[in-house]
């Protein structure tokens, strides 16, 4: 074996090993400088890369804040849901172990293992807790669509399902409970239309949202209400926790320090829940009664819409607002269903609009109060004036100054007419022709065209008229104080006549919420001053810190803030002036003398004991609602019930507004709602005095 | 020369700059297992499979590899059968048949076979040296490379069919192939290709058309699968930059976002953990096996000798550009295993039986010095 000649002289061609190392040589400077390409050149590319695999920023939900009354009552709260989900790539590897857990869980959870098919029909229309489909038809579309990510198989389980589940869930590689906040309104739909409801965020604010932190999806923003207007404040601040993750997405370690979520603010509104209650019984109660009525007689309900509202005069703390109907706001407490949504979005009450603030409706003899106040401010009576109220008057309709125009006959709501009238029987009467007469001018009686549109309009500004009460609610409207110059833009016409009679008396273009009624009166009843209308009381952050509290705003006071313009023609002048105290304490003179035994609300208010004084509104309209009923008759027009009340009138604390939409009568059928709410006031402020006595004396 | 004389010629360097790079391989398969479970017992497997291989290189280095001449043939035909074996009941994985289970361990009679080629052919060739120019000595060798690739390309693994084709072509070039002899098969080997081409590669099974459509037209949306097995493999060698993220540091390695680290893509984790200086170390160290190898080949006392060690060299320097190439995503997902690096026993084993053949050519070799002083 030794020997060397066994071996033969190589006879390979040595030469061409030159070829194999060249290869080698070029092949691996090449690959060099891949590498180096790779690892320097664009290594700050790759390094991104791979940190942008390893990071992952995890959202941590905040705690949304309660909404309480003011009486501490819950009025919306957060409440832990369960659902099971299943995660199909973590499902056991052999389907009998698979089948084995589908068949248990099936029996815990209500489920069928197989039901339904799966096509591009139910995968397509399949949505997680709301399906009829099988646990594997469920698991065959999550494995198609999200194999990584757990699905719900079903929602709301009991605690105790929840439980079991938990304990079996290490035996059950996949399955997981999975505990979801949600919102719970406990006064439901007593409450609705003040509170409002969460929803998804929606696609056009994304952006805003995702900025905030806000993880769509998950996270639910609030759609109206105070859900919505007060969103900020409810919401608080998502934590952020930015870890390492593996390739599964399971957690290895916090990267940066983890940033805590901060607590939404707790909301104490100046609602109070027991009033918010009467008020809609005693509007249910009244309006059940008219329809049974309308419908006994004249084989037709009278009436499905109506609103009361009500709020603290010296204070402008909002007390109730019942806007009828409204829903059943823990109906989208998990999601928003379809059905119900499209259901109450087609019904003609329209019950997901808050009428209090959103509906701009004729105010009719309510805004009588308006001109009471011009009136005599502005000289154009004397309080003891004698004014005759005929049964009818005939006044001429001008355009403008030379126009001969026509005549119109105008007539009092009394067929007889109330004969002499002063001015304070011209508001507890409510006589049309006395307001006519002081509020467009009568030849003979009063010169000069009396008050004018101008001063109207000034003066329904004074009080709140034309523009937003800024109540904490999204979606109010301003209503529409009209003026010869918005005429003259909006309808291209000339202001006649004619206009200014029907705007004295609520009618023909002037519009108002109930909110402005509200607050008019309220002003007035207050001696002028105009406070800010709010229902945001105390706001207490997530640790129980007074964040805000309730401070009564006076935004202007009427008898001493000079907003009175005064006009010469059409032309403002640069003169202005304030109301004088007396003509405001002779208004409200006026309205104690609608509920005496005198005035327009005399059966209603017989025998009060909590000195309620107030002015009825019957306030003709026609809309498209009453014009597809046939009830737009020229006329003889159908019309709201409005009632605008306040109590006691020596010192006025509390001002109810009742409104029933072709309600008919002011007096008969909303003056009765505004009665009975303003006792049930009394009757709670009793009641609270009475306890805090038990209190105090313990 | 007697015993010790012939082991005085063992090329320590070699053997040295082997046993490091198995050593490292071992190390970096345990940084590959990256806290999964199933690689739990790869190192040491790994580090046995080392032993095993060391002890078949002395055994293989001992003996004048001249007794080959004799063995190479039931070699050869163990080997195929082998295959065979796999062939009629290896158990599917990944799509191909290409594991032998045995109870104790599983063999990838693929990679022996790859041996048993060379030495084959060598033997063939180095008696067929003068009429090498034949078709005739063509045919046969290619019937001789057949008969093993046959069942390796039933299996189907394409890439080791490849690797031991070229070693053929590799081999009956340095035997002094014709360049007419080269220009026909070069024809036909296109003609092949066109014919293949024109018919969608009837003999490729799909997942192998998949590998090549997917190097071709990456889909770079992928979340899993091989486009983003390679994407993430690149992601981790970037990563890398000059001295690497550390052993066992890698994220791309430890949490798991490259796949196939222990194997198809331990070049990734070498270069995502030790960074460019490190990985050009490492590069150069195989370049440096390859070299010796051929080194020893045109050092060889005789044309058998010459063509093992040329044979073995092929098979490792290929072997390297195509795994390294696939990392770099210069070529497309093969599943061939970086030498002495890779995870796999039978690929080991199979790299120090080559390396054992190669120290055996050496040791009987003259050294160069007295080889000239006696010219």
């Amino acid at each position: 074996m030794n020997n060397n000649n066994e071996y033969k002289k190589p006879t390979i061609k040595l030469a061409r090993f030159r070829w194999m190392y060249l290869i080698i040589i070029v092949v691996f400077i090449y690959y060099a400088a891949q590498l180096f390409n790779y690892q320097i050149i664009d290594g700050e590319t790759y390094v991104a890369r791979a940190e942008d695999n390893r990071t992952t920023e995890i959202s941590i939900p905040t705690q949304r804040g309660m909404i309480f009354d003011r009486n501490g009552v819950v009025l919306a709260r957060n409440a832990a849901q369960y659902n099971v989900t299943v995660t199909p790539a973590e499902l056991p590897d052999s389907a009998g172990d698979i089948r084995k857990i589908f068949d248990q869980l099936s029996v815990l959870i209500d489920i069928p293992v197989n039901q339904g098919e799966v096509n591009d029909e139910t995968a397509s229309a399949f949505t997680p807790c709301f399906t009829n489909l099988g646990i594997f038809q469920i698991v065959e579309i999550a494995e198609s669509l999200w194999p990584f990510q757990p699905t719900r198989l079903k929602c709301d389980l009991t605690k105790e399902t929840a439980m079991i589940i938990e304990e079996k869930k290490m035996d059950w590689p996949g399955i997981d409970i999975e505990v979801e906040s949600i919102r719970e309104y406990p006064t439901g739909d007593q409450t609705a239309e003040i509170i409002g409801f969460l929803g998804p965020i929606p696609e056009v604010l994304l952006d805003y949202y995702t900025d905030l932190g806000f993880v769509s999806g998950r996270d639910k923003v609030g759609y109206m209400g105070i859900e919505n207007s007060m969103q900020d404040v409810l919401a608080g601040t998502n934590g952020k926790r930015v870890v390492e993750v593996t390739v599964g997405g399971e957690i290895v370690r916090d990267i940066e320090e983890p940033i805590e979520p901060i607590p939404g603010q707790d909301i104490h509104l100046t609602i109070d829940y027991r009033m918010q209650m009467a008020a809609r019984a005693a509007l249910i109660a009244q309006m059940d009664y008219w329809n049974d009525f309308y419908l006994r007689e004249r084989d037709k309900i009278l009436s499905t819409t109506g609103v009361v509202i009500g709020m603290n005069a010296k204070t402008g703390e909002l007390l109730f607002m019942v806007s009828y109907p409204s829903y059943e706001n823990n109906r989208m407490g998990q999601f928003i269903p379809g059905y119900y949504y499209e259901q109450l979005s087609i019904d003609e009450a329209k019950p997901l609009v808050n009428k209090a603030i959103t509906s701009e409706l004729p105010p009719g003899s309510v805004f009588k109060m308006v001109a009471a106040l011009g009136v005599l401010n502005e000289d154009v009576v004397t309080p003891e004036q004698i004014v005759n109220c005929t049964p009818t008057i005939t006044l001429r309709n001008q355009f403008y100054e030379t126009d001969i125009g026509y005549s119109q006959t105008y007539f009092c709501h009394d067929d007889a007419g109330h004969g002499p009238v002063d001015y304070l029987h011209g508001i507890g009467y409510s006589c049309n022709i006395y307001w006519y007469k002081v509020g467009g001018g009568y030849p003979g009686e009063v010169e000069d065209g009396g008050l004018g549109i101008w001063n109207i309009s000034e003066y329904g500004a004074a009080l709140g008229y034309g523009q937003e009460t800024g109540i904490e609610l999204p979606g109010e409207a301003d209503g529409l104080l009209p003026n010869p110059t918005w005429k003259r833009l909006n309808q291209g016409e000339n202001w006649a006549t004619g206009d200014t009679y029907l705007a004295v008396v609520g009618q023909g273009y002037v519009l108002a919420t109930p909110v402005q009624v509200m607050n008019s009166f309220s002003t007035i009843v207050n001696g002028g001053k105009h406070m800010q209308l709010s229902m945001i009381g105390e706001v207490v952050d997530g640790y129980g810190n007074t964040v805000r509290e309730f401070e009564p705003e006076v935004l202007w006071d009427i008898t001493t803030d000079p907003l009175i313009h005064t006009y010469q023609g059409n032309n403002q002048t640069s003169e202005v002036k304030v109301i004088e105290p007396w003509v405001i304490e002779l208004a409200k003179e006026g309205m104690q003398l609608v509920t005496s035994s005198e005035g327009t609300a005399k059966i209603e208010y017989e025998g009060d004991q909590n000195k309620i004084a107030g002015k009825t509104g019957t306030a003709e309209y026609c809309d498209d609602w009453a014009n597809s009923q046939g009830l737009c008759i020229q006329g003889s027009w159908p019309s709201h019930a409005w009632f605008a009340g306040y109590a006691p009138y020596d010192d006025p604390e509390i001002v109810v507004v009742a409104f029933v939409y072709n309600g008919n009568e002011g007096s008969t059928v909303s003056g009765p709602i505004v009665r009975k709410v303003i006792d049930a006031y009394f009757e709670f402020k009793k009641i609270d005095a009475e306890l805090e006595g038990l209190q105090t004396g313990n | 020369m007697n015993t010790r004389q012939i082991w005085q010629r063992f090329d320590f360097v070699l053997f040295a700059v082997v046993l490091l790079l198995c050593i490292f391989g071992v190390a970096l398969i345990s940084s590959a297992i990256a806290g999964n479970p199933t690689l739990e017992e790869h190192p040491q497997r790994q580090a046995t499979f080392m032993i095993i291989g060391l002890v078949v290189l002395f055994l293989v280095a001992a003996f004048d590899y001249h007794i080959w001449t004799t063995l190479s043939k039931p070699f050869y035909i163990f080997v195929a059968a082998l295959l065979l074996i796999v062939f009629i009941m290896g158990g599917e994985r990944f799509g191909a048949a290409r594991w032998l289970e045995t109870g104790l361990v599983t063999i990838q009679p693929a990679e022996l076979a790859k041996i048993a080629i060379i030495l084959a052919l060598a033997s063939y060739f180095s008696v067929n040296i003068e009429k090498i120019n034949n078709w005739v000595t063509i045919i046969r060798s290619l019937i001789i490379t057949g008969g093993i690739v046959i069942w390796i390309l039933l299996q189907p693994n394409l890439s080791t069919s490849i690797v031991i084709f070229v070693i053929w072509a590799a081999m009956l070039w340095i035997s002094g192939l014709e360049t007419k002899y080269i220009l026909i098969m070069v024809g036909v080997a296109v003609l092949f290709l066109a014919l293949s081409f024109a018919f969608d590669f009837p003999y490729l099974a799909d997942y192998q058309k998949a590998r090549i459509t997917n190097f071709l037209q990456p889909d770079e949306t992928a979340r899993h699968g091989e486009t983003y097995n390679v994407e993430q493999a690149l992601i981790s060698i970037g990563a890398g930059g000059w001295f690497g993220n550390g052993y066992g540091q890698g994220s791309q390695v430890q949490l798991r976002f490259l796949k196939i680290r222990h194997n198809d893509f331990i070049f990734s984790v070498l270069a995502n953990e030790f960074g460019f200086v490190g990985t050009v170390i490492v590069v150069a160290a195989l370049v440096f096996v390859i070299i010796r190898c051929f080194k020893v080949a045109q050092n060889a006392p005789d044309a058998y000798g010459a063509l093992i060690a040329y044979g073995f060299g092929v098979l490792m320097g290929f072997q390297t550009i195509v795994n390294i190439g696939v990392n770099l995503r210069l070529l497309p997902v093969t599943g061939l295993t970086l030498p002495f690096i890779s995870y796999g026993g039978s690929s080991l084993v199979s790299m120090l039986l080559g390396i054992g053949l190669v120290q055996n050519v050496h040791m009987r070799s003259q050294p160069r010095q007295r080889t000239t002083d006696s010219s």
